[in-house]
């Protein structure tokens, strides 16, 4: 078997010494990172919450959840294909988003398959792990890791015709708020989860009083 | 390239101070994001003229250096925001009232924010490659008093940003306090991005009832904040490379005045303080093409830029259409 020997660039401490390895760090490690570098092609973002791993992924699972974390997204109701949610973007006038939660409980990741106007390609994919807080912090509770690749599709509107014609704000045109914006409905998951968790309340209130109309997809 | 100085600078302002208040009620008024306004701003009076306040700010710039200085200019640049009239630009009035002759006289119409540094960057190469000796630099912002103190346009958030005010250089050959670096850029791509609009869908030259605004959408806004964040700190680190200094040796920064946001994010991107970043957007909104002259007047005025060793200005212009930065070797004895 072929090792990695003629595989050209790579770094490792046979061929890339310590003292090397020490002086790239030294000037790759600096105090302030351009946004654009950080959050250009890929938008990461994390946060501590105190609710057992199980709970988050129970609730993050469930796409009625969004229309509480999110900040915008609305009135999930099932279309004719059984995994695919429409529900309204409020982030912009008359705007449908349609959402597949395809979740893995040993994985613990929960993975939204979005778009808007169209549910035949769903391209906006927002990446979701869990992660049992007593293994990375020593202490109960979840960590959440959320991801978002920049798709293509951001920057230009592949679909114009499903769009309404009056509509002048395209997803993509508000990538560089996007942080900004995961934070805000991080956040909001925090709180939520953290509150039911503590005064225990139902996590998903939903499953009461209706039907589990908006169960999730769930692929092992 | 010859060298050539900051010899003086001097600035003026329309009497009329504007509060916020003149934007709306309490609890109603324009606030948010991009457009966050000012405490206050001042505005054109009707019947003022760009010219009026370069008169003004030239009076304070003959106290400064001597008249005969002023009178014997070679050069005279002008940026205008909303010009005095249409066809011709102010440039041979100001040479007029000041009694100069001067053999070079343009009227700038493009560069926004950043026509300062532009025009310093035309008056070196038109000191370097003619007789010319001596320059003249105009930055006046007349938008604020002519379009946006309208009783429809100020009832949008963006009305309450900007302020109008007027900025002079007097720019010359020598190296006493040279310009070691300019760095002007054209990013095409951003041309059209920033559009005026008004409800009726007319031109701007056509007759009609309302006056227009700036139109920039949320998605637009989205755009222009990440651009500005980017582009502002990557230009002045061309200029500092250009002038041979690191960032970290920026004494004073000198930046235009979009609004708070930025001002911080440039700061920060740039590890600049508060201390040494000259901030005017509170006292008087954004002054466009003013803001960097005006700024750097109430740096050497409150002796900010004393122990510099470098002063370095940058910005960019309207929607990402152009930036620039300048370092200026300082020399506060000069």
């Amino acid at each position: 078997m072929k090792g990695v020997e003629h595989i050209a660039g790579l770094k490792r401490i046979e061929a890339f010494s310590r003292d090397e390895m020490g002086m790239l760090c030294m000037d790759e490690t600096r105090s302030v990172y351009p946004h654009q570098e950080v959050y250009g092609r890929y938008c990461t973002i994390e946060e501590y919450i105190d609710c057992p791993p199980e709970k988050v992924f129970e609730y993050l699972s469930d796409t009625r959840s969004l229309e509480e974390w999110t900040w915008s997204t609305r009135g999930f109701e099932a279309t004719e294909d059984p995994d695919v949610y429409k529900g309204w973007d409020r982030l912009a006038d008359d705007t449908p988003i349609f959402c597949k939660t395809i979740s893995n409980r040993d994985a613990m990741t929960v993975d939204y398959h979005c778009a808007w106007d169209q549910g035949s390609h769903l391209w906006m994919i927002y990446l979701m792990r869990v992660v049992p807080a007593q293994l990375v912090f020593n202490k109960p509770g979840s960590v959440v890791l959320w991801s978002n690749c920049k798709h293509p599709f951001y920057e230009n509107n592949p679909f114009p015709e499903t769009a309404s014609k009056e509509r002048d704000t395209w997803v993509g045109d508000l990538w560089p708020f996007f942080r900004a914006g995961h934070v805000v409905e991080m956040i909001n998951l925090k709180k939520i989860l953290e509150h039911r968790h503590a005064n225990e309340e139902s996590l998903r209130p939903w499953i009461e009083d209706s039907k589990p109309n908006c169960s999730s997809a769930i692929a092992a | 390239m010859r060298p050539v100085s900051l010899k003086a600078i001097a600035t003026a302002f329309p009497e009329n101070v504007v509060n916020n208040d003149f934007f709306g009620e309490e609890g109603n008024r324009p606030q948010g994001g991009m457009f966050r306004g000012a405490r206050e701003r001042r505005h054109l009076a009707p019947g003022q003229t760009a010219v009026d306040l370069i008169a003004e700010a030239s009076k304070d710039l003959a106290e400064q250096v001597g008249e005969s200085e002023v009178r014997d200019v070679d050069i005279i640049l002008t940026n205008v925001s909303i010009p005095d009239l249409p066809f011709t630009g102010c440039g041979a009035e100001v040479a007029k009232m000041i009694g100069a002759n001067p053999t070079w006289v343009y009227d700038l119409h493009n560069h926004g924010c950043v026509s300062f540094i532009s025009m310093v960057q035309l008056a070196q190469m038109l000191i370097s490659t003619t007789s010319a000796k001596r320059a003249l630099i105009c930055n006046v912002q007349t938008a604020a008093g002519r379009i946006f103190r309208d009783e429809q346009v100020r009832k949008l958030p963006q009305a309450a940003v900007p302020g109008d005010g007027c900025g002079l250089a007097l720019i010359e050959e020598g190296d006493y306090r040279p310009i070691e670096g300019i760095t002007v850029k054209c990013f095409s791509d951003n041309a059209s991005d920033m559009q005026i609009a008004n409800s009726e869908g007319r031109e701007w030259w056509e007759p009609g009832q309302e006056q227009f605004h700036i139109d920039f959408s949320r998605a637009k806004v989205a755009r222009v904040v990440e651009r500005g964040n980017q582009m502002v700190p990557q230009v002045v680190h061309e200029a500092c490379q250009q002038a041979g200094i690191t960032p970290d040796e920026i004494g004073t920064l000198i930046t235009n005045q979009p609004n708070a946001i930025f001002l911080r994010n440039w700061r920060d991107a740039l590890e600049v303080s508060s201390e040494q970043h000259v901030d005017t957007f509170e006292e008087h909104g954004n002054l466009f093409g003013a803001g960097i002259p005006v700024s750097l007047k109430r740096a050497m005025d409150e002796g900010v830029v004393n122990d510099s060793k470098y002063v370095v200005l940058g910005g960019f212009s309207h929607a990402g259409d152009y930036s620039a930065a300048a370092v200026i070797r300082w020399n506060k004895a000069a």
